[in-house]
């Protein structure tokens, strides 16, 4: 048990500052909703004299509400930048068995949690290179000839440079995933026309699913599962436009070469 | 062999994906050997039984209950080993076919390839549904005694 007693008010405060910060740190970086929901309620819970602690987690933002000495504190929080690190899902979850476990103060768990969510992930490059792997390797797992692993690994490669700086603009998953499937489709054409593939199918194939929504897709059966339908419904919607967003990139390529312009 | 090789790219593929993801670093490996596994099992059933569906429900049922046992051994949540060990059965094949009839005004096989698509989509959710009711019986199970 955590030794540390919440003897006023102010504590009242930096206790739910620091579930907002845990929780917001976690479903800005994909974590599904209930898993954010049991850490916001489990590091609150964890004090005595806190009762009536109950949150209230959706994809874009949460409720917090919890009894001190009968009397009722509300927080809401907006989150709306969400982008995917896994890592920094694991170390917060961490962080909230280790606060309720061990005697560790507010002070120190918030400072514990702002070093957290400073931690650099890999870095760009590391991620762009992990990107277009997956799609090289891709392209071989559906049958493709090794001589299309080096074209989807380039068409991944450049709209994955691409996609990167666009990203300081903020386009939505929607626009972001229909300019990497068409990126990636147009290359893999003329990748085949210099020669250097021979599936273009298997080379289309691959360079787009570097775009595939797997965090959506996890979260949005996961949540279900656990009775969140809200957030899982919104997330199982947001696979499915990122899905039909590949598809009308890939298809508009498809119909100007089908038509003879590419 | 074919199966040796497809599950090398499949794991390298998944490593890559959990790169992309940002997973933690002693993750990676697991991850990449859960998610090769299943695709594995997916490429042997669907050379046995040559039917897609049924192969990426038992495919993504390994997944889960793999990022299930792996999230109690290494201590972390599931998804981190659930979510790049899942993109490999994701149809992105079926889906390339589907838009590719379609411009060609095959409109036939456009609907053969995008139910199949359908089909496999709704299969990922029941194997990672089922291996999660699985896991939490048997972790039920094993409590009560």
């Amino acid at each position: 048990m955590n030794h540390f007693i919440i003897k006023n008010r102010k504590d009242v405060q930096k206790l739910s500052t620091l579930a907002i910060f845990a929780g917001k740190t976690m479903l800005s970086n994909g974590a599904e909703t209930y898993r954010v929901e049991d850490t916001i309620n489990r590091i609150c819970s964890s004090k005595e004299n806190i009762k009536e602690v109950d949150s209230f987690v959706t994809q874009s933002g949460f409720f917090l509400t919890l009894e001190y000495e009968g009397e009722i504190f509300t927080y809401l929080k907006r989150v709306k930048d969400v982008g995917i690190n896994l890592n920094k899902i694991n170390l917060v979850n961490d962080f909230s068995r280790q606060f309720v476990n061990q005697d560790i103060s507010l002070e120190k768990g918030m400072k514990t949690l702002d070093e957290i969510n400073n931690i650099p992930g890999y870095p760009k490059y590391l991620k762009i290179l992990g990107g277009s792997y997956v799609s090289g390797f891709f392209s071989l797992m559906y049958g493709g000839s090794p001589q299309d692993f080096l074209p989807s690994f380039i068409a991944s490669f450049i709209s994955l440079i691409i996609l990167d700086k666009l990203s300081k603009f903020n386009l939505t998953f929607f626009i972001d995933r229909f300019i990497g499937a068409f990126l990636s489709s147009l290359l893999a054409i003329f990748a085949v026309k210099l020669g250097i593939g021979v599936n273009l199918d298997k080379i289309i194939i691959g360079s787009i699913m570097y775009l595939v929504p797997g965090v959506s897709i996890t979260n949005s059966i996961r949540d279900t599962m656990s009775g969140d339908s809200l957030s899982g419904l919104s997330k199982g919607i947001e696979a499915i436009l990122s899905a039909l967003a590949i598809a009308f990139g890939v298809g508009i390529v498809l119909n100007l070469k089908s038509k003879g312009w590419i | 062999m074919s199966v040796l090789l497809q599950f090398m790219y499949s794991f390298f593929a998944t490593i890559g994906f959990a790169i992309y993801f940002g997973a933690p670093v002693n993750s990676i490996i697991p991850s990449g050997i859960s998610g090769g596994a299943s695709w594995s099992l997916y490429y042997i059933m669907f050379s046995i039984l040559n039917d897609k569906i049924l192969a990426t429900f038992m495919g993504a049922f390994l997944v889960g209950t793999l990022g299930e046992a792996l999230a109690i051994k290494y201590k972390k949540p599931a998804t981190v080993f659930i979510t790049p060990g899942i993109v490999p059965l994701v149809p992105g094949a079926g889906m390339y076919y589907t838009m590719s009839y379609l411009v060609g005004r095959n409109f036939n096989k456009a609907i053969n390839a995008g139910t199949e698509v359908f089909f496999m989509a709704a299969a990922i959710a029941m194997g990672i549904i089922v291996s999660t009711i699985f896991t939490r019986t048997i972790r039920r199970f094993k409590r009560q005694n």
